[in-house]
Formats: C-alpha cells, structure tokens, sequence
C-alpha cells in the first residue's frame, strides 16, 4: 500500500512538473446524452448515455516529439431502466473491447518527414457524412450515422508515415497490422439493423424446426500479410488541392454466405472478412478570383471499390443469398458556399454503382444476382443515387448555432434532422435536435422510421 | 503612331500610379504631414497587416462581454508568415488554432493573395470530424469569430475597397477602454479620415477613422449604418516593438462596441514575437492535418 501511494504521489509530482513547464496539457469533457423516441402520442426514453473523456499531450522534445493520448468512457442508463432494452444492455450499455482508449500515439517531426506512430484514426477524403475514402478504420454504427464521425471511426494502432518533398506535398504511407471489426447496435437498441433483425427472426425460426446453424466468423490472423496498407498522395496544383489514394485490406464488415444442406439439414455460414482494395481520389478547389463563381467551394471523392463483398439475393423476397466480390464505383461532388451573411449552404450529390452482374454469374438463378442492402436485407438500387443539404448559421455572437441537415435518396427515403447548439456559458454547451426518418422499411433510412427522436445533449467542457 | 504612343504613355501612367500605390513588403513606414488620404490609409493597411514583418507568432484571448456584463472567453494561437510573393500572388499566411477547452483543437489556416480582387483560400481543421475541411471565404460583412468585429474589419479589408478623405487634423481625445478602465492616446496628434466603401448597397455608410501619426496605426473608428447612423466603435491599442532596430507597430487590444446591443468584445494579443524565422511548412494543410486534440 505505502508502494503505490508512494508511485502515484512520484506521478503527481512529475505531472506536477510537467505541468509546469507547460510540457503536459489535459483537457476534457462530461456530456450526457438525451434521446426520446417519438412514436404517436407515445413517448420512450431511448438514450440516456453518460460520458467522459479525458485527453492528455506530452511535449516530450518541444513539438518534435509529442506523446497524445485520449480515453474514453459512456455508460447508456436507458438500457438498464427500459424492459424493451434490456435484451441489449450487455453490447450496447457500455464501451466495448478497446475502444475506450481513443488516441494514443507518438509524433515525430523533422523536417519533411512526420510520423505518428500508435492508435489513431485516419480520415481520407472531402465528403461530409459519406465514407467513400474514409475507410481506413472500421466504423461503431451502434447509433446508425448519427454520431460525429470522430466517434465514429474505431482507432486502430498503426504507423502514420509522411514525407513531403516540396511545399503543399505530402506521401503518406499507412500500415496498418492492427485489426477490428466494424459494430453494429445490438437486439434491443434503437437503430439495430433489419438485417440483424430479420435474420434473428428466420435463425430463430429454423431452428425451431430443427434446422441446425454452422455459423463460423472467419476473422483475419494478426499477421503482416493480414495488414491493411494505405498509400495517399496529396498535392496541390494551381489553386486546386488533390490527393490519389490506395487501400489495400481486410473489409471490416463480416459478410455471411450461406450454404444449407437438405441431408444433414444444416445452414453452413462462414462469415469472412474479405480482402478488397480501394483505388481513388479527392480534390476540392475554392474559386477566389472575381466572377460569378466566386466564394463557391468545390469538393469530391472518386474511388473505384476492388473486390467489394457485396451481398446479392432475392428482391422479391427480401431475402440475401450470398455475397459476391463485385467491383463498384463510388463518387461525390460537394459545393459550398457562404450566402447571406452568416449562413453557409453546403450541398452534395454522390453515386454509388454496383457492378451489374447478370451477364456474368449465370451459375446463379437470377433472384440472386440482385445487389441486396447489406443494412437491411432489402433490394438496392445497382445505381444508389445519394443527395444531401446542409443549411448552418450562428447568431448572438456565435452563441446560437442552428442547422438542418436532409439527406435523402432518389427512392424518397432520408432523413432530416435540425438542431440548435447553444452556448449557456463557456464551457457549457447545450443542444437540442430532432431526427426524422422517412421512407421504405427496407431503406437504409427508411427502417428507421419510427425511431424518429428528440434529443438534448449537454457537454461541459474543461 | 502617334495615338499608339499617346496610349503607351497612357498604360504607363496608369500602371505607374498603381506600383507607386503598392508599398514595398518588409519595410517601416510612418505617416507624414502634407500626406493624401490616400497615402495615410496605405500605410495604415500596411500597418495593421503587419506587412513589414517576415513572420509573427501570438497568443490572442477574445472576451465577448453581452449588456448583462456576462462573458464568455475564447483564447487562441496565431501564426502569420508575410511573403510578398508575386509568382504564387501570395501575401500572407495565417494560421489560428484555437486553444480554450469548448474549441480546443479547431484550426483554420488562411493564404490571403496580393490581388485586392481576390478572396482568400481558407482550410478547417474540425476535431468533430478529424479532418481538413475546405471552406470558402466567410462573407465580409459576417461577424468574426462571434465578436463584434466583421470579417473584413479583421481580415479582409483592403485599400482598394473604400475611398478616402482627410477631414482634419487633430489630437485625439482618447479613448477609455471598458477592459480595464484605462484611457488610451488622449493628446494623440492624428489624422481623421472618413472611409466610404466602394461596395453599394453595403453594411456600412462610412467609417470615421483617428490614425496615429506616429505609427500610422488606425486606434479609433465609428462606422455609420446606411442611413448615417452611428452603429460600432471600434478601437486598437498600437505598441511599438523594437526589432532589429526597427520600429514595429502591433495591435495589442482591441474593442468593438455594438450599441445596439450593448455588446462588446476586447481581443488581447499576448506574447507578440516577430521574425523569430517561422518556416513556410507550418502554413500547410499537412501542419493542420498534425493537429491532435
């Protein structure tokens, strides 16, 4: 006892220190997390999530060598006060596996070269709230797409490596020999996914007419040739800055096929995780010269999806039969531009192709040569045709911030969801915001529609 | 051939008056008397964009006070590098990284151009979404950072923008600053010049404008609504930092008052350094994406 006191009393004192010298900097925050669900006149409490995060720098050699670490914990009371969730209060009440450790890494500089080496997340690409580059870490979806992206995005350890040649330029080269799997909300959570749904529902089935599952999850060894690789180029030509980007990888999403044998009467699923790579680009440019395209901001993704499993089955039946590795495209275009004095406009059109594989399979019946949502089971459009509008202000000397943010397809389903960002003093944040799902149940968006909700989040800050 | 000369002549004349406009980068430059109004606000521009230092690197605090007397703070790190670099057409660069706890972590970096014409090229880092996010050029009559300053009050106004007039001459009565209660360049000889902008419709009728002689720094203003009234003071305390024995001249406070509102904001810069040899590589996208909170 008089050991450990004596080691955190040593700690203090060197943090102390450090402190001091302005070496360690801390900072932080406590939110909690409010949602109500609004379904006719009835109303449940879907969320009442509790968090705290702490992050701390350690300038180790002034800013040329700098220790980051950032921790977080949540804990969701909602799953332990609703009946209706409790089923899921053991996956979706708390912080899973790691994740509580967000960041932690070391950053080395000098000169053209930069490297940050540990736990990190990386973010490629110029969409707002599409991931089409944006896949080099796997994605906690356990809250659909609702949440920030950087609580998105599941940190991976890796090695970060850049060198810049020349002003504006940058290599960077990603190797990645952590892995995880993409999360999903559990039974009993708010946003679980129809898929799961329904599948849980046709095994549950099954098996109570004596079927039997083999369900094997096939996740990648640790090991180098298991490693995801990432190669991103960026690098600015005339007034336009542009990046050509490489992955190479395990996919993050387990995709099940699905064998059943009439004589043993067993479904053989093995549920692997597929190597695919990405072959793609960004740019964005801002138009600063005088003419009618002045203060517009132009922005987009390109990526050509190698290998992609992506699941194919019956539309008619909505029902998935399989993945096939399919080659897919897809690309985005964003525009911004600030109107009006103090509000900003951003707009985005995105296309998601699916390679078309009817002439090319004919092993397979033609209902299961239909590409298949993989968050829904449903049929999906071989050409998905994204939109999004995003309309932001601030009033009150930036103390109130409200937004509208519509995302929809051209299937008329989507999603709007306006919010208000107060500042109640200087580390006091409150929000207050609606999400409002509309659409088919077997929609991406649409088989949330009657978890339309209200939300409060408050945060201070410190 | 004659009119081919006369048009020659003509071209030179035109484009000798605006070289003869543009004041060279890295030098110090003070008003004089006998000088045109013109001349005063070239060199007022030249102060307040501190264009006679190579680099400039400060921490700033912003205090945004509301009728109530209730504030809330803001603090950041500034980083300017001044280039002067015809080939590219860039000015300067700017680099702000917000530093207190509610904003820790956003950063926007800034390339201004040397063309007046020109908006400048702004990137974002948002730690919401961890990522570089290409924004375009605030509007100018967009209030910055929340304070009772515009846009273009802090940033992007130029010289060519507005028409000047020398009103007169005379000591400036001071100013008491609401911060600290303290009153600053009373007896302070100045030049008074009324401002109009060339824009029309625009937020602003006129500015009336006290520039120091001494450093040419602008240290008091009242703008006009179009309908001639009066809507905002603005002041600036300038100090003098010796540097390699020159004189340069740095805002070291400034208030904007809204009396419509009762709002009010001072922005102090602290730990001002210059030409400490800042490298062009901290005004990249690639410094912004090093940013870790």
């Amino acid at each position: 006892m008089m050991k450990k006191c004596a080691l955190v009393l040593v700690l203090s004192l060197l943090a102390g220190l450090a402190y001091a010298e302005d070496k360690l900097s801390l900072s932080g925050y406590v939110k909690n997390e409010t949602s109500l669900r609004e379904e006719s006149l009835n109303s449940d409490l879907t969320k009442f999530k509790n968090i705290v995060e702490l992050s701390s720098q350690y300038k180790i050699k002034d800013d040329d060598l700098v220790f980051f670490a950032k921790a977080k914990y949540w804990y969701d009371a909602a799953y332990d006060w609703s009946d209706k969730m409790d089923i899921g209060q053991h996956y979706n009440g708390h912080i899973q596996r790691t994740d509580w450790l967000r960041d932690c890494y070391l950053d080395y500089t000098n000169g053209p070269w930069f490297l940050r080496l540990g736990k990190q997340q990386i973010a490629w690409g110029q969409a707002d709230g599409v991931t089409i580059l944006d896949r080099v870490n796997p994605v906690d979806l356990t809250e659909f797409w609702l949440p920030d992206m950087v609580d998105i995005r599941i940190p991976l350890w890796m090695a970060n490596i850049n060198y810049s040649p020349k002003l504006n330029s940058n290599l960077q080269l990603l190797f990645v020999p952590d892995w995880d799997q993409s999360e999903a909300a559990y039974l009993g959570g708010p946003f679980v996914f129809r898929s799961f749904k329904e599948w849980d529902i046709f095994q549950k089935g099954q098996e109570k007419a004596g079927r039997v599952f083999d369900l094997t999850l096939r996740t990648p060894p640790k090991q180098l040739h298991n490693a995801t690789w990432g190669l991103q180029w960026s690098d600015r030509m005339g007034d336009l800055d542009y990046t050509l980007n490489f992955l190479y990888g395990p996919y993050y999403n387990a995709r099940n096929d699905i064998y059943f044998s009439n004589t043993t009467l067993t479904y053989t699923i093995p549920r692997a995780f597929k190597v695919w790579r990405i072959y793609g680009g960004s740019f964005n440019k801002t138009f600063t010269n005088p003419g009618p395209m002045q203060g517009i901001t132009l922005r987009g993704d390109a990526a050509y999806y190698n290998d992609e499993p992506t699941y194919v089955g019956d539309p008619v039946a909505n029902s998935t039969k399989g993945i096939k590795r399919w080659d897919n495209k897809f690309w985005l275009i964003g525009v911004d531009k600030n109107v009006l004095t103090s509000w900003t406009v951003s707009f985005q059109f995105a296309q998601y192709i699916l390679e078309h594989s009817s002439s090319k399979d004919m092993s397979r019946a033609p209902q299961q040569r239909y590409p298949m949502n993989a968050f829904t089971y449903g049929p999906a459009d071989p050409i998905e045709n994204i939109f999004s509008l995003k309309l932001s202000s601030h009033f009150l000397n930036d103390r109130l911030k409200p937004e509208v943010l519509w995302s929809f397809t051209d299937d008329n389903q989507g999603r709007l969801s306006p919010k208000v960002n107060y500042e109640l003093k200087d580390n006091l944040l409150l929000s207050v915001g609606i999400h409002y799902f509309y659409g088919n149940e077997w929609d991406t968006n649409g088989q949330f529609r009657d978890q339309n909700q209200f939300y409060t989040q408050l945060k201070y800050t410190f | 051939m004659r009119r081919l000369i006369l048009l020659l002549a003509g071209i030179t004349l035109i484009l000798g008056y605006a070289f003869a406009g543009e004041l060279e980068y890295f030098q110090v430059y003070k008003p004089k008397d006998g000088m045109s109004a013109d001349e005063i606000m070239q060199i007022e521009y030249y102060v307040k964009y501190t264009k006679f230092a190579h680099d400039v690197y400060l921490t700033g605090k912003a205090y945004f006070v509301d009728k109530s007397g209730a504030t809330r703070e803001k603090e950041t790190l500034r980083q300017r590098i001044t280039l002067g670099r015809k080939s590219d057409d860039i000015a300067y660069k700017d680099l702000i990284m917000f530093t207190s706890p509610q904003v820790r972590g956003l950063g926007t970096l800034t390339w201004t151009y040397m063309n007046p014409k020109r908006q400048q090229d702004s990137w974002l880092w948002v730690p919401s979404l961890k990522r570089i996010r290409k924004i375009s050029a605030a509007n100018a009559d967009d209030s910055f950072m929340g304070s009772d300053f515009t846009n273009e009050d802090i940033l992007t106004r130029r010289f060519e923008d507005e028409t000047y007039t020398l009103v007169k001459e005379e000591n400036f009565k001071g100013y008491t600053c609401e911060f600290d209660k303290k009153t600053y360049f009373k007896n302070t000889p100045c030049f008074v010049i009324e401002a109009k902008p060339k824009k029309s419709p625009w937020y602003y009728s006129k500015r009336t404008l006290w520039v120091d002689k001494k450093t040419g720094g602008g240290i008091y203003e009242e703008m006009y609504d179009p309908t001639g009234r009066m809507f905002k003071t603005l002041f600036k305390e300038y100090v003098i930092y010796p540097v390699s024995g020159k004189d340069y001249a740095v805002q070291a406070m400034l208030e904007g008052k809204d009396p419509r509102t009762g709002h009010r904001t001072v922005i102090l810069n602290m730990d001002i350094k210059f030409d400490q040899g800042l490298s062009e590589d901290l005004f990249t996208e690639r410094a912004l994406m090093q940013s870790r909170w």
